[in-house]
């Protein structure tokens, strides 16, 4: 052999191994897709099972029949409908709060430094503080004021949650808009307000919005304050979810079918608003 | 001087106005936090319950004390730390096998890192009542895989190891997709040169996944933990819908522990004792996590 076939023959080897590891590539990407997706799924599928499909062994991977009942019965005997409502209401209503509230703050932190460090540190500290140290002095509160079991005090109760991620977010994005456009708008002759809602807010719209999905998902998702401040008249979905498992025989089919209702809106964000979600997750820290 | 008492009347405007922006959401921030807060601190020195008619006496330390002294609260505590210690290493070694096999781009590759991280913003109730279903003695389907290869089925909520191997199992399953993607943002921020002069140097691959992949990740993964912790020591509703804390006290966090002391005992003065006591955990993980990460911008990805 010449060292020419030789070599032809080694490029070909390697050739070979790069692609077997392309696919071994892809297969580990599928299996780790497959099972971390598996969860999902089998709480998706659920909803249209019939209700023996659930004391099956073995497990029923696929219904023979799609059930479409669970959702009825999940929306009008258990509560759903209300449930929806309520969380819908309370999560727009929230979102607007927090953000209105929180706006210019992060303004104010981003751009002028408001607070320095002290400030920074106190909005840090109560975005990972555990939400459950705050239930027992809100509640004696809220119990005064009987507020307990209507809707403003999950509106109030969610601002504590929500508002020092929704401020240390935006106050990101307010950061990464230049500061000449406030200065050729100042020179312009406009006054700090006017500069600022005539010319820094419209760049800021895209992070706002994007804050704006992360606190409406935040406050759709939450189950610890609403467990502790309501009791019938504001229970959101988590709520009644969690209350469903109070008979003795637990439904999973309705179960099944109103928290695939329940997940769809975080999926969504996930979806279509990837690009923000580590900004969003890692408050701010990572750009992504 | 009329320049400098120009250039100190617009800063002390900018002072204004800085404050006066501030002021609306402060007020909103302040009333929320502070009254609680030192409600909260109050409390804690106080034996307190609603459960019984009894006034409040003041007991100075007394609360903090028992709190010390009760081995359900070192439980809770261990068990937090028991999911960081086990859960954080698990999922930041499993996070970076996915990261690396996803790093390199592909024809549809952004819609499977987007597939990959749906668990992360599903309903932490939804969660708790998946792995429920799936882990169910006698028709989850994880017990029907295991008996295929012939393991016997697993009473998996009933016993306290596996309880805890449970909790362990639904937290990977939900925040090791997160870990990836703060890793994959690391990975995107490591400039191609770097790779091309580790291989002009004759690196193997293996190699230069150590020596050149793994310090420059060291940022990342510094965010990551400090993460991981904050919302170990914050989780609550899968816990307290997979297993309530149970069998036992065998899944017990810090979280569920201040939920029954604070609404299934009734117990104002020692729930006030243990949110402090975590609050000042926290604060420490605040302070560290702006000396690590904030004060070392330039270090993370940008």
């Amino acid at each position: 052999m010449t060292t020419t076939e030789l070599r032809r023959e080694d490029l070909a080897r390697r050739q070979r191994i790069r692609t077997l590891l392309g696919v071994l590539r892809f297969a580990l990407i599928l299996i780790f897709l497959l099972i971390f997706l598996f969860p999902v799924y089998w709480i998706g599928i659920g909803a249209f099972k019939v209700e023996g499909e659930f004391y099956h062994y073995p497990p029923v991977f696929w219904p023979s029949q799609f059930n479409f009942a669970n959702f009825g019965r999940a929306m009008t005997v258990f509560g759903g409908t209300q449930a929806l409502t309520t969380s819908l209401v309370v999560a727009v209503v929230n979102t607007g709060l927090v953000i209105a509230f929180g706006v210019l703050l992060a303004y104010s932190m981003g751009r002028f430094k408001v607070g320095g460090e002290n400030m920074s540190f106190f909005v840090l500290s109560l975005l990972f503080a555990p939400p459950v140290i705050a239930t027992m002095p809100l509640f004696i509160i809220f119990k005064t004021l009987r507020m307990l079991d209507t809707y403003p005090v999950l509106f109030l109760s969610y601002i504590l949650i929500n508002m020092p991620f929704a401020v240390w977010v935006m106050k990101g994005f307010f950061e990464e808009i230049p500061q000449s456009i406030e200065s050729a708008a100042l020179l312009d002759g406009y006054s700090r307000l006017h500069a600022f809602w005539k010319y820094i807010l419209p760049l800021a719209v895209p992070g706002i919005a994007v804050t704006a999905l992360f606190v409406f998902i935040f406050s759709w998702n939450e189950f610890l304050f609403a467990l502790i401040f309501t009791r019938s008249h504001a229970q959101t979905l988590p709520i009644t979810l969690a209350g469903m498992t109070g008979g003795h025989q637990i439904p999973w089919g309705e179960i099944s079918a109103l928290s695939l209702i329940a997940i769809t809106p975080g999926i969504l964000l996930t979806l279509f608003f990837q690009k923000y979600l580590v900004r969003g997750l890692t408050f701010g820290a990572v750009k992504g | 001087m009329a320049g400098t008492e120009r250039v100190m009347a617009i800063e002390a405007s900018q002072k204004r106005f800085a404050r006066l922006t501030a002021l609306p959401g402060m007020v909103v921030l302040v009333l929320l936090v502070v009254g609680p807060l030192v409600y909260m601190f109050f409390n804690s020195f106080f034996l307190k319950t609603l459960a019984t008619p009894v006034p409040p006496r003041f007991a100075w330390f007394e609360n903090y004390g028992s709190l010390f002294a009760d081995h359900r609260f070192w439980n809770a505590f261990l068990n937090s730390m028991i999911i960081m210690v086990i859960g954080i290493p698990i999922q930041s070694a499993l996070a970076l096998v996915i990261a690396l096999l996803l790093n390199k781009k592909f024809p549809g590759s952004r819609i499977v890192v987007a597939l990959f991280l749906i668990p992360v913003m599903i309903t932490p109730v939804v969660a708790g009542f998946e792995w429920k279903i799936i882990l169910d003695d006698r028709f989850g389907p994880l017990n029907y895989v295991l008996g295929l290869v012939g393991v016997s089925p697993q009473a998996w909520l009933a016993q306290p190891a596996l309880a805890m191997a449970s909790i362990l199992l639904m937290d990977t399953w939900q925040w090791t997709p997160f870990v990836t993607l703060v890793l994959l943002a690391g990975l995107a921020a490591i400039p191609k040169q770097v790779y091309e002069a580790a291989s002009v140097d004759g690196s193997s691959a293996s190699e230069t996944l150590w020596r050149v992949t793994m310090p420059l990740l060291r940022p990342v993964f510094t965010l990551v933990i400090l993460l991981r912790i904050i919302f170990i020591f914050k989780v609550f509703d899968p816990v307290q819908i997979l297993t309530g804390g149970g069998p036992g006290v065998a899944t017990e966090t810090l979280s569920v522990l201040t939920y029954i002391i604070g609404f299934k005992n009734f117990n104002v003065g020692m729930s006030a004792t243990i949110a402090v006591v975590q609050l000042i955990i926290i604060t420490i993980i605040a302070k560290l996590f702006i000396r690590l990460v904030m004060n070392r911008r330039e270090g993370t990805p940008s």
